[in-house]
């Protein structure tokens, strides 16, 4: 049996339209953050012990209770024909440089790419995992694109240290800094940025 | 070459996220580690393939063929004796192409980790929590359910909702050349002289001022009238010549 608290959160993760972070939690049940974090625990413990088919999920900063995902192949029938489709190689690619770089620049994405990404950088605009960031303060105040709170959910990340091998991308980044910007000028050289 | 194997190398090509993506392919190949490949080995293979895919008339991007120019410009450097210290002073393109395979090799595998977690949690499912109950109404349209027709339909709605009442103007006819000069008859008679625009009086009606005018050339140029302007846009001042004016004769 689940405890007040518990229960109070337990409905909260159910009913919240997106993940719900430990300090919203704190505030609506009145709760301290510790607390909160240990009746998440109870929670956890009672549906795997009952083995129930739902399961809190740590998602964009925040927590949510969501089906397991054993069961996709029966609840997916219900969604059939209204799930978007898997994200093309091409997008995955342009979404994991913007993931890593961000914020970054079109040019800087191709420049790593080696490829046009104008089509994946507009299908992932339109499926709302990256979004406008800014501008560039360079020669042409090119846009600066970077990762959405739909982006972690669509990855199962809590944030964005969770992305893998954030370690070895980040000093790879570092040491190819340099790289990128003189490519991806080379490229700015060429054509200007035109905005999607 | 059979159209099997055009068909084949077809479906080569695209698999390929570009140039970078392909030359990894041609060293994974031929086992060859990243950063101790030899220039001009793999600039041969490169240009091998694209040549082939050029053979089979394929659409190569251009990203390719600037590959292919890069390569070819390195291994050309390598027959080439260059001098110590200009060898110095440059970096090696060699070089610089290794890091950018590396960085991208990187995340290509990265990308290859993402699409796993993706279909992990492309089969997790959510309550729909109250977002039906409370959200605005805004009906999400996925792609290809909607139709050319619809957004056709949606404009009609909207610029008849804000268009003006339907007005339609009734053009008064012209005057025909008879109504005018017999109104002309009347207004002047012989060896009188007056104003075209005191003739016509009050009315200012385009239709009735460009008919009398026509009217008054048609009579100049039958010698019945004179017409005389003092200077250009001035008064016309018109002077009856004829007695009678027989419109048939």
């Amino acid at each position: 049996m689940l405890d007040q608290l518990a229960r109070q959160i337990e409905a909260l993760l159910v009913a919240t339209e997106s993940p719900v972070t430990l300090s919203r939690i704190c505030e609506l049940t009145g709760c301290g953050t510790e607390s909160a974090e240990q009746a998440v625990l109870r929670i956890e413990a009672e549906l795997s012990s009952g083995g129930h088919a739902i399961v809190v999920a740590r998602l964009a900063g925040g927590y949510r209770i969501v089906t397991d995902p054993d069961l996709g192949f029966v609840v997916g029938q219900l969604f059939e024909g209204k799930r978007h489709s898997r994200l093309s190689r091409a997008s995955l690619e342009t979404l994991a440089v913007i993931a890593y770089r961000q914020p970054a620049t079109r040019a800087q994405v191709e420049a790593v790419r080696g490829v046009n990404s104008d089509s994946a950088m507009r299908t992932l605009l339109e499926r709302d995992l990256i979004k406008i960031a800014g501008r560039q303060e360079t020669p042409g105040r090119p846009l600066l694109y970077g990762t959405t709170s739909r982006f972690l959910e669509y990855f199962g990340l809590s944030n964005l240290e969770h992305l893998p091998r954030m370690d070895e991308m980040e000093n790879l980044l570092k040491l190819s800094a340099e790289d990128i910007e003189r490519m991806a000028s080379e490229l700015s050289g060429e054509e200007s940025d035109q905005s999607i | 070459m059979s159209a099997d194997i055009q068909r084949a190398c077809r479906i080569d090509i695209e698999d390929f996220e570009g140039p970078l993506d392909l030359l990894l392919f041609l060293i994974r190949r031929d086992e060859l580690d990243v950063t101790t490949i030899h220039v001009a080995e793999v600039a041969s293979q490169y240009l091998k393939y694209i040549r082939e895919a050029e053979d089979l008339n394929l659409d190569i991007a251009g990203e390719y063929l600037v590959m292919a120019a890069t390569l070819t410009s390195m291994k050309s450097r390598l027959l080439l004796p260059v001098e110590r210290a200009l060898m110095e002073d440059t970096e090696d393109p060699m070089e610089a192409l290794m890091r950018h395979l590396v960085l991208y090799k990187a995340f290509k595998e990265v990308a290859s980790e993402l699409r796993e977690s993706e279909s992990i949690w492309r089969d997790v499912f959510t309550p729909p929590g109250e977002r039906a109950r409370y959200e605005e109404d805004v009906i999400e349209v996925d792609p290809g359910q909607t139709s050319l027709l619809d957004l056709l339909l949606a404009l009609e709605n909207i610029t008849e909702k804000n268009a003006p009442p339907p007005q339609h103007r009734i053009h008064k006819p012209l005057l025909s050349l008879t109504e005018c000069v017999s109104a002309l008859d009347k207004l002047l008679p012989l060896n009188t002289t007056r104003d075209f625009r005191d003739a016509l009086g009050e009315s200012t009606d385009h239709a009735i001022v460009v008919s009398f005018f026509v009217s008054v050339l048609e009579l100049v140029r039958r010698r019945w009238l004179t017409a005389e302007q003092s200077y250009p846009f001035a008064d016309i001042m018109m002077k009856r010549k004829e007695e009678r004016w027989e419109m048939n004769a």
